[in-house]
């Protein structure tokens, strides 16, 4: 049995603090053609995705991102083109074209890892100011960044919370249990 | 020495503070600009989050403002910042021990009182 995509989903994690070790144009290309790979419902490819790696618009994404604790060489923008979405006739509440930006998100963490880059997700921006930011055209709304570096040595603890359930706790088998 | 109120050096000791006469500048245009884009874009994100971030993004944004002032704060403000800076981690939450995250958030707040008090000398009579 080959372990290797089990090993790296279990030793990914979430990196929030990152050098100033630049990071490689081609490794930024191999982060984004894993995203190709991601299940896309329909395979309507609704998504676009903008590179950031300039310094000074690295800044401005991270000022109008209060979610992004680390400082990135590197930054991938998830974004949903809304005006093809309804094209297809998605109603406006659909969570399609948001579980897409989720499964992209997911498989491009992976590919990051999978190079020995470090790699954030960041939900906790401000779509307008940073959709002024980056120019994006009319109908483009960014959904998710990915933050991409190499991982500091020192990484702020992980989020705790008292009382949280067990793993097992959250999963059930078959159908549920009739009450009463 | 400050106010203290990180994990291991919990408890609060009488700090001082510059006078109102002495202050000085300790913020460049470009990180007041960098803070208060933060500010204004946490109160869009805050609509969407759960509200237990409230507390965590005003505490990274005390952080920043500390850790962007700490270069030229006078030497008996920077015990202060850096008890600002290092008091919470950017990923404490409330939810992580409730008791103890409203303990130390008192203690900074005390902190901080203690520093008004002597920035702006109460102390003295009228």
């Amino acid at each position: 049995m080959n372990d290797t995509v089990l090993d790296a989903i279990r030793a990914r994690r979430v990196v929030r603090a990152m050098t100033d070790v630049p990071v490689e144009r081609d490794q930024i290309r191999t982060v984004l053609d894993s995203a190709r790979y991601a299940p896309h419902a329909g395979n309507r490819r609704l998504h676009r995705y903008v590179v950031v790696t300039r310094a000074s618009l690295l800044r401005a994404v991270r000022m109008v991102s209060p979610g992004m604790l680390q400082r990135p060489m590197a930054a991938i923008v998830v974004c949903v083109d809304w005006a093809k979405v309804h094209s297809y006739g998605f109603p406006p509440a659909s969570p399609g074209p948001y579980i897409d930006v989720g499964a992209a998100a997911a498989t491009m963490l992976l590919a990051a890892h999978s190079i020995g880059l470090g790699a954030g997700p960041v939900t906790s921006f401000s779509r307008t100011a940073l959709a002024t930011v980056l120019n994006l055209p009319a109908g483009m709304r960014p959904e998710l960044i990915i933050c991409l570096g190499h991982a500091a040595t020192e990484q702020p603890p992980a989020m705790r919370r008292q009382g949280a359930p067990r793993w097992d706790d959250l999963i059930q088998w078959e159908r549920g249990k009739v009450e009463g | 020495m400050c106010g203290q109120v990180g994990e291991e050096r919990a408890g609060g000791i009488p700090m001082t503070c510059e006078t109102e006469s002495d202050s000085v500048r300790v913020l460049d245009e470009g990180d007041a600009v960098e803070l208060l884009v933060y500010l204004v874009t946490a109160a869009r994100t805050q609509l969407d989050e759960a509200a237990e971030y409230a507390p965590m993004r005003l505490l990274t944004a005390a952080g920043r403002l500390a850790e962007m002032a700490e270069p030229n704060a006078s030497a008996s403000l920077r015990p202060l910042l850096r008890d600002i800076r290092q008091g919470f981690s950017e990923t404490a939450v409330p939810a992580g021990d409730p008791a103890r995250y409203v303990e130390r958030l008192d203690a900074l707040c005390r902190a901080v009182a203690e520093c008004l008090v002597r920035s702006l000398d109460l102390d003295r009579s009228p």
